[in-house]
């Protein structure tokens, strides 16, 4: 009966009743609850083992923050930049905290393997968390309050998304858990020179908790600070490891990982998901036969520029295109435009680096490599790329370089002539190109914007060619209105029957129609058209409403695009130019 | 025990705050060339109170490397390092130079291989009677394009390595604060008198008199933008500024960049003592700008082109659409756009200007010129000439020619320039020294090159501004900009120039 007596206050001690019986650890003084070792009772809880929460809490955040979040936090790295240089930190050392920041790039740079960053950081996150309860001295029963700022940070990362590192301090990612932690260091120092009170285990098993205080904090740690995080991420961020991925298997010229990756989330549709989409078909010569396989209406971003407004993420990828466009100086352009507004990054000196060999301007690209040798694991892209300097050949043997040879100008001209971004307007409007690629690549831009005059005109030089599947579709289609496109393309014939099938069943969609409810007119508004009347659903806002229900069906079919892709750009103009120009 | 540990702690300071004692070696292979050295300090002309022209030795071969100069007279000094990195002793840097004064200093690298010492072809560093100005102010910005974030004024004491920061704009973005600077001018080699721009918010011109600054708002509708470029009379407080609608473009395919191109320009006069401003060129059928002041402030100096055809169309059309055919023609003629140099004859009494005469006709063989800049004795314009247009920073063809005005002859400073862009230069108040910006390092970033002037009116070659760390200039991501010599060192302090930028609204300047 005691016993039995015994187990009830145990659990009741778990709950909130001060009451419950503590008995005090004569070795060192600190106070302890009976564990259930004492407590016969076989409760679904009691069969639990006791879980060393620290070790449990440095694993999660490790798969966390290495593998789920790796590539998120590889890019954060990616748009950073630290070197062991006073000079080269200097315009991150003179900003307010810049010591503090500059501390957070250097410890971001781990993230070049994100394992290792990651389990970097999960210590430091596990560490502070760790010292915030011995530091605030919290019982077994409280210590779950210490795993909350693990929980407050996960949560911020994820719900920042693309934000971690558009336009964005990158050392404040890990330059705040530092700040943290030292401060929690020297106040456990001082607490224990003090106080002598012992520290909870962080290895051991505890022994001053209960099963109950146990797994609060393992409920804490996995149901507050990991899984909302990821599902967070999956439901209102789902965009941003696609993305951060995509990235990264550009930069490693990983192409086909890229595709898979975007068509994987053919359905996401986000610009920087496309573009690097688009550049990595460019570069395995695929994009006249895939490039619609992905949904292309673009959906809005959770995304904020330098000065706090909502951004529609071109930097994210502006200087790639139009480097995989073949406009080197657009894309050197636009990477110093990045360095003066952002400082040094690993991407901006890299581009830099790269548009230098292709020029054949030896001396600063030179330069560049000479510093990003001073970066933290930059050695193979240093070697690689180095070994390129003063030699032509090697340059131009480069896979990733030759494909974007085939793409440069034959002529110079000025990019404020065409439309923005000139990696869109120059290739649409090209006159002369280089190489087939470069006019199918141009054929490509004029049916992406649908400009299908420019893209007929240009048609002409592949007359006797077999065109790819997405122009070719595009050439029959628009020989119902041009019948002499059929003339100097007999082989369109394969295509029409397709054709005529799909303008039969979507014949409705495409239509402009009667009458609209209040409900299509809330989903228009929600896919960002403002429809134009209340009584007529005209054309563009049909095919709006079914452009989603058809996209799984005709998914890689260019008439579908035609009618049904990207209505938005159309309705809205969301460019937006930055005011902090002027000549230098 | 204690004195033990003292003794090592004693040892250990010493080890770290002492130089390296380097010797020569005694045996040694002797090599046909010189050392590939960076910067490129060989065989140049120095003034005899430059800081220490530190270098690194690019020899991959290389382990240690020792370095001898040795003068005429004195103890020769020895250098050396294990990495390349060649950093003098200051001290005794400037007892050699000293002590050489007009005199030759040679310099011999050894550089130790497997096989043993090398020692590379000697090269020398002429030291000149005549000290160059000690301080050289400069804008340190990115050579972006289109965008600006950290840019500052910064001023570089050329007989050691400091720097003194003259202003610096906001250092975190801030959409009220953004701000640009640009134009640090001074008056006739003296920091008594010093003004510079203010772009963007808080915009507006400083003048700064002692140490004291004002911001002044120089614009009225008749002002095609506001004040630009300027020059300072050599006595009076009269400025005289260009006034330019300045547009620029980028080059998709080219050896160039970007072009710079002005769709007008005037010249204004501004009275600092009254505030008061007022054209002295206000046409259509030509554009005026980099107005210079000769040193005894009889005569004004300017580039100019012609443009008929605009003043054609500003006869015969409205305002807007002469404007609007007017700028596609200057982006259709950006490299037909030729500018001289002119001059007008100034009247201090009456302050009025002679009629314009044409002193370098630079577009009668199909050449450009901009920046003249009159020597202290009045005998030389320093001019930049280009292919094109005026904006010759962003030009490869740039290259420095002078015109000697006691004999009417043009020619290039040919020892002095390079392959890359050779562009804004300032002359030393003696006259024997040149600085001028080159990209001739990288191609990219601009950095301040100083030449000797010779009295025959020939350059010596250049050599760069000197670094205590050779590896500066590689490092460093931002161009050097405007540079401007001047004999004393600014004397406003930053916070006073902070607190009139942004605590002040400006006071409007009159136009007359």
């Amino acid at each position: 009966m005691s016993v039995k007596k015994n187990q009830k206050n145990s659990v009741r001690s778990t709950g909130n009743k001060p009451s419950a019986p503590k008995h005090i650890n004569e070795a060192n003084g600190t106070k302890q609850r009976p564990n259930s070792s004492t407590s016969p009772k076989k409760t679904l809880l009691n069969r639990l083992p006791l879980l060393p929460i620290p070790i449990v809490s440095f694993l999660l955040i490790w798969w966390w923050a290495g593998i789920w979040q790796g590539d998120v936090f590889r890019m954060i790295r990616e748009n950073s930049f630290f070197a062991f240089d006073q000079l080269l930190m200097q315009y991150e050392t003179c900003k307010p905290y810049g010591m503090l920041w500059s501390a957070g790039r250097g410890l971001l740079m781990l993230f070049r393997y994100p394992i290792l960053g990651g389990a970097l950081l999960s210590l430091m996150l596990t560490l502070s968390c760790w010292l915030l309860g011995y530091a605030m001295r919290l019982s077994a029963r409280w210590r779950w309050i210490q795993w909350l700022p693990l929980c407050i940070y996960t949560g911020i990362i994820t719900y920042q998304g693309l934000n971690n590192y558009y336009e964005a301090e990158t050392g404040m990612t890990l330059g705040i858990p530092t700040a943290i932690l030292s401060i929690l260091i020297v106040w456990g120092i001082i607490i224990r020179s003090f106080s002598k009170k012992d520290s909870p285990a962080m290895v051991r098993l505890p022994k001053d908790e209960t099963r109950k205080d146990n797994y609060l904090q393992l409920a804490v740690v996995a149901l507050i600070g990991v899984l909302p995080a990821v599902v967070f991420g999956n439901v209102y961020r789902s965009y941003v490891r696609p993305i951060a991925s995509m990235q990264i298997s550009v930069m490693e010229q990983d192409w086909n990982k890229v595709i898979k990756t975007a068509e994987e989330n053919a359905e996401e549709s986000y610009r920087p998901l496309a573009a690097q989409y688009a550049m990595a078909l460019v570069q395995t010569g695929e994009i006249g036969d895939r490039l619609f396989n992905i949904r292309l209406d673009y959906d809005t971003l959770y995304i904020k520029g330098l000065n706090g407004e909502a951004h529609n993420a071109l930097n994210m990828y502006q200087m790639e295109c139009d480097f995989h466009a073949g406009l080197l100086q657009t894309a050197y352009h636009h990477a110093m435009e990045s360095m003066a507004m952002e400082g040094p990054t690993l991407r901006n000196l890299k581009m830099l680096c790269k548009t230098c060999i292709l020029r054949s301007e030896w001396e600063a690209a030179e330069k560049y490599l000479t510093i990003l040798d001073r970066v933290p694991f930059e050695g193979d892209f240093v070697e690689k790329y180095r070994a390129m300097l003063h030699d032509v050949e090697a340059v131009n043997n480069d896979p990733e370089f030759a494909v974007v040879r085939e793409l440069e100008p034959i002529h110079d001209n000025f990019e404020n002539r065409f439309i923005q971004p000139v990696f869109l307007g120059y290739t649409s409007a090209l006159g002369e190109g280089r190489s087939m690629s470069a006019l199918k690549n141009s054929l490509m831009v004029n049916i992406y914007t649908k400009t299908m005059p420019q893209f007929l005109m240009r048609c002409q030089a592949l007359v006797g060619q077999n065109p790819p599947i997405n122009i070719g579709q595009a050439m029959a289609l628009m020989s119902s209105k041009y019948p002499e496109v059929q003339k100097s393309f007999p082989n369109l014939s394969y295509y029409i029957p397709e054709l005529q099938n799909f303008l039969n069943e979507t014949n409705q969609y495409i239509q402009a129609r009667p009458g609209i409810t209040e409900e299509e007119k809330a989903q228009l508004l929600k896919m960002g058209i403002t429809p134009s009347g209340k009584d007529t659903l005209i054309s563009s806002e049909n095919r709006a409403l079914h452009a989603r229900e058809l996209f799984p069906r005709y998914k890689g079919y260019y008439p579908y695009y035609y009618f049904f892709g990207n209505l938005k750009a159309t309705k809205k103009k969301d460019t937006k130019e930055s005011s902090n120009a002027g000549v230098n | 025990m204690k004195k033990v540990l003292y003794l090592i702690i004693y040892i250990a300071f010493n080890l770290a705050s002492c130089q390296q004692a380097y010797n020569l070696p005694t045996s040694f292979q002797e090599q046909e060339e010189q050392a590939n050295i960076y910067p490129d300090y060989r065989d140049v002309t120095i003034p005899a109170n430059i800081a220490p022209l530190n270098f690194l030795v690019k020899d991959s071969l290389g382990g240690d490397f020792v370095v001898e100069l040795r003068g005429e007279k004195g103890e020769a000094l020895i250098a050396g390092s294990t990495d390349g990195s060649i950093q003098m002793d200051t001290t005794a840097w400037r007892t050699l130079l000293k002590e050489n004064r007009g005199k030759q200093i040679t310099v011999s690298v050894f550089a130790q291989h497997n096989d043993g010492w090398v020692k590379y072809k000697t090269h020398t560093l002429t030291v000149a009677e005549e000290d160059i100005d000690p301080y050289l102010s400069y804008r340190l910005i990115e050579p972006g394009f289109e965008l600006y974030r950290q840019l500052g004024l910064y001023q570089r004491n050329l007989t050691n390595w400091d720097v003194h920061t003259i202003y610096e704009n906001n250092r975190v973005f801030n959409n009220e604060d953004n701000h640009c600077i640009n134009c640090h001018n001074y008056q006739n080699y003296s920091t008594e008198r010093m003004l510079f721009h203010i772009r963007a918010n808080h915009g507006g011109t400083v003048f700064v008199d002692g140490d004291k600054a004002e911001k002044i708002i120089i614009k009225d509708s008749l002002i095609l933008t506001s004040g630009v470029y300027p020059t300072w009379h050599p006595e009076r407080n009269w400025v005289v500024f260009s006034t330019n609608k300045t547009g620029q473009t980028f080059h998709l395919y080219s050896d160039e960049r970007i072009e710079v191109i002005d769709e007008g320009s005037d010249l204004l006069l501004y009275d600092a003592d009254k505030d008061e401003v007022s054209h002295i060129l206000h046409t259509t059928e030509a554009m005026e700008t980099f107005p210079c002041w000769a040193p005894d402030g009889k005569s004004l100096y300017y580039c100019s082109a012609e443009t008929p055809f605009i003043k054609m169309l500003n006869d015969s059309l409205p305002k807007h659409e002469a404007d609007s055919i007017s700028a596609m023609w200057y982006i259709g003629n950006w490299d037909s756009l030729r500018y001289d140099i002119k001059r007008m004859a100034f009247d201090e009494k009456t302050r009025t200007f002679g009629e314009p005469e044409m002193v370098v006709n630079a577009s009668a063989q199909h050449h450009s010129v901009s920046v003249p800049r009159i020597s202290p004795d009045g005998r030389y314009i320093l001019y930049t000439q280009g292919d094109y247009g005026q904006f010759h920073i962003w030009h490869k063809s740039s290259d420095l020619w002078v015109k000697d005005l006691q004999n009417d002859s043009c020619y290039a400073l040919k020892e002095a320039n390079s392959e890359d862009v050779d562009s804004y230069h300032t002359w030393s108040s003696n006259g024997r020294w040149i600085v001028f910006s080159s990209r001739r390092m990288d191609g990219n970033y601009t950095r301040p090159h100083i030449a000797y002037f010779g009295k025959n009116g020939q350059a010596h070659k250049a050599f760069c501004l000197p670094q205590e760390d050779p590896m500066h200039n590689v490092l460093l991501l931002k161009s050097y900009n405007v540079p401007e010599l001047t004999k004393d060192a600014v004397r406003v302090s930053e916070e006073t120039l902070r607190n009139t930028i942004y605590n002040t609204e400006g006071k409007k300047a009159t136009y007359k």
